[in-house]
């Protein structure tokens, strides 16, 4: 399984923090690791977010991310131990 | 954002901010329920041009505002009390982010102070609602009202539409303020793509051009984007068979000779058929659905996809797409004519064989039903006889269940903004409020909804506010005696075993006692022969709501179907039946 780590700018406000951490628990993202810190710029923080990716692709956590108002980038961090990601869709299931 | 009412500058309370607020970004009805925590705001509202509807439960308010919002292309608005009121307001914000409707709901909060208390009334409904919001706010400043106002309206409308929330803490209400309406909305974070990207339409272009079996799969985002001007010109310039799924009926006429109906589980064995064995999906605004794709690994194996959609989420989400185009639907399609057109100059494919088995499979198995032999009134025909006696200029809605998917497929729409119903959240008691909400934002119009009995108990208490305040809808009454919906799956997949899904409406309650009880007209009619008569003398009423009790066996089920979790190859025509497949050419 593929662990991405992503750097995401968001805008430093209450409730940034739920809203990242509920997309992922809401939509079956796993969280490795999550840190979040200040930038030069006081009205924005950055998250630095490592994502083990299964059944999911990148794109799609970072399209579903992009979707959240406040935040502003996201950028893949790549460090040589980190694969591409291919495109997958999600399991059959039934409901 | 042209007309403001107040000067900048003027100092008022933060309830008056609210509402001239609102009264800028250009609200005309709104429809809510006061309580403690909104309570300053309902001051000004007293004052204000803005329409507001008092409605009987705040359910009622939010689905209101969502048909409001789907007749006009405008925002809708509701607005509650803290606590319950504002959790009453979950159901329709998780329905309209599911079915992408903007809406606007503002909802009072205790005073910040005593947030996180646990005090009277206090829900962190900002908490509730992240999951299925497009975005929401919680303001404590009163400065801030309307910025915010004016972004929640911008984020709800634009792009990909869908609710916001405005959560207001009541002493941001009462505090003294500015007001101060912004020039312009920014958010670093939020910039829609709206014009599609040059090369990827030309990509679209070419893999079209290339395809010898290619189907127009047509979503709700058509609707959204007013775009079915361009997307009948796009289809009559290509000529290819195209399907409106559930959110799109009426995106493109039924009565268009390469329309081949509703894909899905209930759709047409044509419309089935024909995404199943495509080469080239042309997908505008639609999803991939699990209800229109069936068992995802089976479906359109030998389709390549051409995915337009406003939202990049929705890109490679349940299908890889091989070429996909971000945009506005209508700046798509307006791009995609004239490149599809250049293309096609050099050479078409021929596209006959294709169209003429879609056509044959489309003449032998039309939509129908069985007529009971003991003369029992069948609920197709009740729904088929409304829509050839309404026309189709007549807004309808629906609940859910199998009454919505008869509605969806024995009326015929031909204009957008048509139909109305819950197709992604599956909301039962979707219909009464949002007819009441239509018919707020197209007085004019005939707005018919078709409730199922089930779904009727669950928010028929908004006929009160309908007939209050003049909004005389007419309600059609499905009256099954049952979850019918659920009962047909359990005579499918339970061994006939119907647990708690006799609703026993036929018994109680009264129908139209009710109705008449709510200061409507109501109506029954039990037998085939009395329902022409029975929709013409609802449709001669213009003065009062309308409710008619249709009282209809109780054994009918929806056809075709494709079982969930199986895959579209096995839509069945009726029970343990399937099409005759060695006998189509493919």
């Amino acid at each position: 399984m593929a662990i991405h780590k992503i750097e995401v700018l968001v805008e430093n406000e209450p409730g940034v923090l739920a809203r990242v951490a509920g997309l992922f628990a809401r939509r079956l993202y796993n969280i490795d690791s999550l840190s979040v810190g200040p930038t030069e710029n006081s009205t924005i923080s950055k998250m630095i977010i490592e994502v083990s990716v299964e059944g999911h692709s990148l794109e799609q956590v970072i399209a579903q991310l992009d979707k959240l108002i406040n935040v502003i980038s996201i950028e893949e961090i790549l460090d040589g131990a980190v694969s591409n990601s291919k495109h997958d869709t999600q399991p059959d299931y039934q409901n | 954002m042209a007309h403001i009412p107040t000067a900048n500058g003027t100092a008022m309370t933060g309830a008056s901010s609210l509402v001239k607020s609102l009264e800028a970004a250009n609200v005309d009805v709104m429809f809510g329920i006061p309580g403690g925590a909104i309570l300053p705001a309902y001051d000004p509202i007293y004052d204000s041009t803005i329409r507001h509807i008092l409605v009987r439960h705040e359910q009622g308010a939010g689905h209101a505002a969502t048909g409001y919002a789907q007749v006009t292309g405008r925002a809708g608005v509701c607005i509650a009390t803290s606590g319950p009121g504002a959790t009453n307001l979950v159901t329709p914000l998780a329905d309209a982010a599911m079915d992408s409707v903007p809406v606007v709901a503002i909802t009072g909060q205790v005073p910040s102070l005593a947030i996180g208390t646990d005090a009277f009334q206090e829900a962190d409904i900002r908490g509730i609602t992240m999951p299925f919001t497009k975005h929401n706010f919680l303001v404590t400043n009163p400065d801030d009202i309307p910025r915010v106002i004016a972004e929640a309206f911008h984020i709800a409308t634009s792009g990909r539409p869908g609710p916001v929330l405005v959560d207001i803490a009541k002493d941001a209400l009462q505090k003294q303020t500015t007001f101060d309406w912004p020039t312009s909305v920014n958010l670093a974070g939020y910039k829609p793509q709206i014009y599609p990207n040059k090369s990827a339409i030309n990509d679209a272009a070419v893999l079209i051009a290339q395809s010898a079996k290619p189907v127009f799969y047509v979503g709700g985002g058509v609707i959204k984007a007013n775009a079915s001007r361009e997307l009948l010109e796009l289809a009559q310039l290509l000529g290819a068979p195209v399907v409106t799924t559930l959110m799109a009926r009426g995106a493109f006429p039924d009565s268009h000779p390469q329309h081949l109906g509703m894909p899905g589980m209930h759709g047409t064995v044509a419309a089935v058929t024909a995404l199943q064995k495509a080469d080239l999906l042309i997908t505008l605004g639609a999803r991939f659905d699990d209800r229109v794709t069936g068992k995802l690994s089976t479906f359109a194996q030998n389709a390549k996809i051409v995915h337009a959609d406003i939202d990049p989420a929705e890109i490679g989400k349940n299908r890889y797409a091989d070429v996909a185009v971000i945009g506005d639907l209508r700046e798509t399609m307006t791009a995609l004519i004239p490149a599809l057109a250049a293309v096609l100059a050099k050479g078409r494919t021929d596209l006959s064989p294709w169209i003429d088995s879609m056509n044959k499979l489309r003449a032998t198995y039309p939509l129908g039903y069985d007529t009971p032999a003991d003369g029992a009134l069948s609920p197709q025909l009740v729904i088929e006889r409304l829509g050839k006696i309404c026309g189709p200029d007549t807004i309808f809605t629906a609940g859910v269940g199998q009454h919505q998917m008869w509605a969806a497929q024995f009326i015929s729409y031909e204009k957008p903004r048509t139909w109305l119903n819950s197709g992604g959240a599956g909301t039962m008691g979707y219909g009464v409020p949002a007819a009441m909400g239509a018919k707020v934002g197209a007085p004019d119009t005939t707005v018919w909804a078709i409730d199922g009995d089930g779904c009727f108990q669950m928010t028929n208490q908004e006929l009160v506010t309908c007939a209050l305040n003049n909004i005389p809808i007419k309600v059609a009454i499905i009256n099954n005696e049952s979850l019918g919906m659920v009962r047909q799956w359990q005579t499918l997949f339970y061994d006939s075993r119907y647990s708690n899904t006799s609703l026993e409406s036929k018994r109680i309650p009264n129908f139209p006692m009710l109705a008449e009880s709510m200061g409507c007209v109501g109506l029954s009619c039990e037998s085939p022969d009395d329902v022409d008569a029975t929709i013409e003398k609802a449709m001669s009423i213009n003065d009062q709501p309308v409710v008619v009790d249709f009282r209809v066996h109780r054994d009918a089920m929806v056809w075709p179907m494709v079982a969930a979790g199986t895959s579209n190859d096995e839509i069945m025509i009726a029970r343990a039946t399937a099409p005759d497949w060695d006998s189509q050419e493919l």
